[in-house]
């Protein structure tokens, strides 16, 4: 882990919102893994207090990170902002990333809308080893998805949309049933609901280990403050620093309470 | 110019002392058990490292979301998580001991006798060269009412440490009273060898949508730069009120941030919320107060304490 200060390459709106940014960090990109995030230093003096945490979305070859975020508060509001050549306070890689078992040769990969971000990671990382690749991606609408172009070439991907524009209608963990059968090892990413009802969802999982990235807000990034630990059968846990990848039947998920969608800053912006 | 004087004595009538190559410490509940940090910077550099507030038995901490950002600050409610006094002398303090930078340990309990017991716990313990007694935590026998917010209740808990340790004794006092001066002096009077303040300040923030509290516990502590006015305040007050070592804590980020407390009286100081934005904080800050200090012409930081008082 390092704090850097590294330099955007490109910055791209994908959809209303949804923000594509590369940025020059090899010091990160050289070591990071999916699953793995960076802290973001956002706005301007101690404007922000606390950093954002990204995931790793994708690594390139040539010393490169991106991320993929949605823009719902003050920080990634100021992110979306930023422009090629522009400078960003980044800090990691950090935490616990995905662990692929030696044995999972098939992957199952659910991603709820952004929780694509970390999964193009781990598909790649998967791909290069040979790995075969079943992404189900769950949007709301046709209209705001993550292009086919940017997904890595290899992998099969099936979607379904909430209200029916494209793919199947429905949750993405309505596809579950069908495609874990040939799956050695499920990986997901995605919206608090999701996981709780994957966690109902044993006779279909049946046994297969699922790990899920879990989101709380996150203070320190390095396990210290203790203000993001969760609580798990294993006791305490730090999402920051021991996750934020959980095995799905690690977590106590009805003690799991999602952030609230206002308060503190947010409500400024409300006069 | 040759390298100027940082270190600080923090426990001048103490027996074993509590001398620091230089006056910049980590906060209580920011910096874990210095070794998260490890990575991040040479933590030996520092000049004190403070442990997470520690308990008798271990706790679970208050219910998620325990962090709010606020303008300029950070609101938290972690509800003293913590691995309990028995983990941290078992398995954090044979890793202090074998460090060049003191660790001090920050305790708190919900009666007097939880004082005595963990002042007791710690002393002789290799590793462990001095105690902050957090005094921002609710006296059970009194209803609830913080030990940190009466003389007589700051004093006994401090005289309970002080009669189980012969260890370097540094009381934390709460800002959430109405004359901190007061508070400062019972517990220099009950066997306090420094003071450090501010703890964090009482707030809270509104969800709109729920239309309920945001934090899990309803309410929580607020530091950050936000704080800082506040904290300078008060130790401007109570460094003119007594005559021991004040330690300085509140918003401190930069250098600049650092000098100010130290021209205000503070002997020390410590870097707390400002570790998250700026992982290396506390280093840049020593790093600034050495170069200011070369540039200033300043030879000893005792030429600075107080100087704006
Ligand atoms: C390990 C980890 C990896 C993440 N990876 C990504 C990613 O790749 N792409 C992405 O778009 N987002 C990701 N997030 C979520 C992202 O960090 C938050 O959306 C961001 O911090 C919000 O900042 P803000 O200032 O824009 O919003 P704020 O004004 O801080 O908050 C706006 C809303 O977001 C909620 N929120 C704030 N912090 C978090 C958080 N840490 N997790 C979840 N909700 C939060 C608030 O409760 C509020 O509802 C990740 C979070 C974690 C913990
Ligand atoms: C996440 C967090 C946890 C804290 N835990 C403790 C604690 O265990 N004991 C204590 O005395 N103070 C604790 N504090 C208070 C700090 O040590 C410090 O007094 C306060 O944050 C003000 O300094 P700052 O603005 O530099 O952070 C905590 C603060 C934060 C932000």
């Amino acid at each position: 882990m390092k704090r850097i200060d590294a330099t955007i390459v490109s910055s791209e709106e994908l959809w209303d919102g949804a923000f594509f940014l590369w940025v020059r960090a090899p010091e990160i990109a050289t070591v990071a893994r999916a699953g793995q995030y960076v802290m973001v230093r956002c706005g301007e003096g101690c404007d922000m207090p606390l950093r954002r945490p990204l995931s790793i979305h994708r690594v390139s070859r040539d010393g490169s990170i991106a991320f993929l975020f949605a823009v719902v508060g003050r920080g990634t509001e100021w992110l979306a902002q930023r422009s090629k050549g522009d400078s960003l306070d980044l800090f990691g890689p950090l935490g616990r990333g995905f662990e692929v078992l030696p044995a999972s040769g098939n992957l199952l990969l659910i991603a709820g809308g952004m929780g694509i971000a970390p999964l193009v990671a781990l598909a790649d990382q998967a791909v290069e080893s040979d790995r075969s690749v079943t992404l189900l991606i769950g949007y709301r609408t046709a209209s705001q998805i993550y292009p086919q172009s940017l997904l890595p070439s290899g992998i099969e991907t099936v979607v379904a949309t909430e209200d029916g524009s494209l793919g199947t209608k429905g949750m993405v963990t309505d596809l579950l049933p069908e495609y874990i059968a040939d799956t050695d090892q499920v990986f997901a990413c995605g919206p608090l609901p999701m996981y709780k009802k994957m966690a109902e969802m044993t006779d279909i999982t049946n046994g297969k280990p699922v790990q899920v990235l879990l989101e709380t807000v996150l203070g320190c990034g390095v396990g210290a403050c203790l203000g993001c630990t969760i609580e798990t059968l294993n006791g305490n846990r730090r999402v920051c620093k021991d996750g934020p990848v959980f095995e799905l039947k690690e977590v106590v998920w009805d003690k799991i309470i999602a952030p609230a969608a206002s308060g503190g800053i947010d409500n400024a912006n409300l006069v | 110019m040759k390298t100027p004087g940082l270190s600080v004595q923090l426990a001048p009538d103490n027996r074993r002392g509590l001398l620091l190559a230089n006056p910049v410490m980590t906060a209580s509940g920011t910096f874990g058990y210095g070794a998260e940090y490890a990575e991040v910077m040479d933590i030996q550099k520092l000049g004190a490292i403070i442990c997470k507030g520690t308990t008798l038995k271990p706790r679970t901490g208050n219910p998620q979301p325990r962090l709010v950002e606020t303008a300029g600050g950070v609101l938290n409610s972690i509800g003293m998580e913590n691995i309990g006094i028995e983990a941290l002398v078992r398995e954090k303090a044979p890793v202090w001991a074998g460090w060049n930078v003191p660790v001090i340990v920050n305790i708190l309990g919900e009666s007097a006798e939880d004082y005595a017991a963990l002042a007791r716990r710690l002393d002789g313990v290799a590793g462990v060269s001095g105690i902050e007694v957090n005094i921002s935590c609710p006296n059970v026998d009194a209803g609830g009412i913080e030990f940190g917010s009466s003389p007589e209740a700051a004093a006994a808990v401090t005289a309970a440490a002080r009669a189980n340790t012969t260890l370097p004794l540094i009381v934390k006092l709460s800002p959430n009273v109405t004359d901190i001066t007061s508070i400062a002096r019972a517990v220099i009077e009950a066997g306090a060898d420094a003071v450090s303040l501010i703890n964090t300040l009482k707030g809270m923030a509104i969800d709109l949508v729920s239309r309920r509290p945001v934090m899990g516990n309803v309410s929580g502590g607020l530091s950050g730069p936000a704080i800082k006015p506040v904290a300078l305040h008060m130790v401007y007050q109570v460094a003119k009120a007594v005559k021991i070592p004040v330690i300085g804590c509140g918003g401190i980020a930069t250098a600049g941030d650092a000098l100010e407390f130290i021209m205000t009286g503070a002997s020390a100081i410590q870097v707390g919320t400002a570790t998250f934005s700026n992982p290396h904080a506390p280093l840049d800050v020593l790093q600034g107060i050495e170069d200011f200090m070369k540039k200033e012409g300043v030879s000893q930081l005792a030429e600075l304490i107080g100087a704006a008082a």
